[in-house]
């Protein structure tokens, strides 16, 4: 799942994901505020729904009541925390990057218009993220 | 993994020759070719080439779209940059312009004053030249008045003749007071006049 108020990088994202042969389905969502009204739905309501892997939050979502950050908080710490997740933002912001880590962010994959090599990279430690082994990572 | 019937097999690699339309999408990679048929192998490869093909080139225009909105929105940011200043300079200008002709009417009633203040010196010069004339005016008249009186009376006194004295003194009085009278007046006239005017 991606959370990113920038359509456009919806597609590339998709495409990108879908080259790389990463993922089988893909959701796009463009606020915060749809994203918790799912995670909501789903926990505590119905918790055996099934629900994404892997999410990709982008750092601010403009027009939504909360940034990423809070997002991955709301995720991890209201809705079960049972999922891969992380920020995907073209920001470099230290005090960012350590207010994501504070809230259980597992990566931070820096958005730019070459975005495929660091997707592969994260492909590659995926499994440790997913058994929550890895550490903290910067794709840059 | 969805395993293809023979019926749908054959109708996708007829639709594949005869129209070329092939499978695409996430669909694609549930897809799997039955043992050993190779001709729907080569048919699902071809079919996974075509897909990502198409996703690398719409995933460039996106690109490029996105890279041109990038400048779009960092160019309108300019301009709204650019608009923000122009607008504060028009604000200075409309200021300056504001603060000039406040001066000018500054400098206009400064020029005023400085013209009332001239002619007030200039009257107030003319009236200690009136006075002047007056005070000496008077002096003389006075003067006169005195001395003529004064022989007169010693005329009277000593029993000399007074005819020539008394009618000089009488002429010389008359004179002195319409004189005195004469000056009086065009002093009041004057003093009217520039009251009047200031």
């Amino acid at each position: 799942m991606l959370i990113d108020d920038e359509n456009l990088f919806h597609l590339v994202f998709e495409d990108a994901c879908s080259i790389l042969d990463m993922a089988l389905s893909f959701e796009a969502l463009d606020s915060s505020d749809e994203a918790d009204a799912l995670f909501k739905k789903w926990f505590p309501d119905d918790p055996n729904h099934e629900r994404p892997e892997c999410v990709f939050v982008d750092l601010n979502i403009i027009g939504s009541s909360y940034d990423g950050i809070e997002m991955i908080r709301k995720i991890n710490y209201e809705y079960g925390d049972n999922c891969v997740i992380g920020i995907i933002s073209s920001s470099e912001d230290e005090e960012e990057i350590e207010r994501a880590k504070k809230v259980g962010a597992q990566f931070w994959i820096i958005k730019s218009d070459d975005i495929e090599p660091r997707l592969e990279e994260f492909m590659e430690d995926y499994d440790d993220y997913r058994v929550k082994k890895a550490p903290f990572k910067i794709y840059r | 993994m969805i395993e293809i019937t023979e019926h749908t097999r054959n109708v996708l690699l007829e639709v594949a020759k005869k129209k070329k339309i092939y499978v695409e999408g996430n669909f694609l990679k549930l897809l799997k070719a039955p043992k050993g048929d190779k001709e729907f192998e080569e048919y699902l490869k071809l079919c996974k080439e075509k897909d990502v093909s198409t996703r690398k080139k719409r995933l460039e225009v996106t690109k490029q779209v996105q890279s041109q909105n990038k400048d779009l929105v960092a160019k309108q940011e300019e301009n709204d940059c650019l608009m923000a200043e122009l607008q504060v300079a028009l604000e200075e200008a409309k200021n300056a312009t504001w603060e000039a002709e406040k001066l000018k009417e500054e400098a206009e009633k400064g020029q005023e004053q400085a013209l009332e203040d001239l002619e007030l010196m200039q009257k107030r010069s003319q009236f200690e030249l009136i006075g002047m004339i007056v005070r000496i005016a008077l002096i003389v008249i006075c003067g006169v008045g005195v001395i003529t009186t004064i022989m007169y009376a010693i005329a009277l006194t000593s029993g000399h003749d007074t005819q020539i004295i008394g009618s000089t003194w009488s002429n010389m009085f008359g004179i002195l007071l319409t004189n005195a009278f004469s000056i009086v007046g065009t002093i009041m006239g004057v003093k009217y006049a520039s009251e009047k005017d200031s």
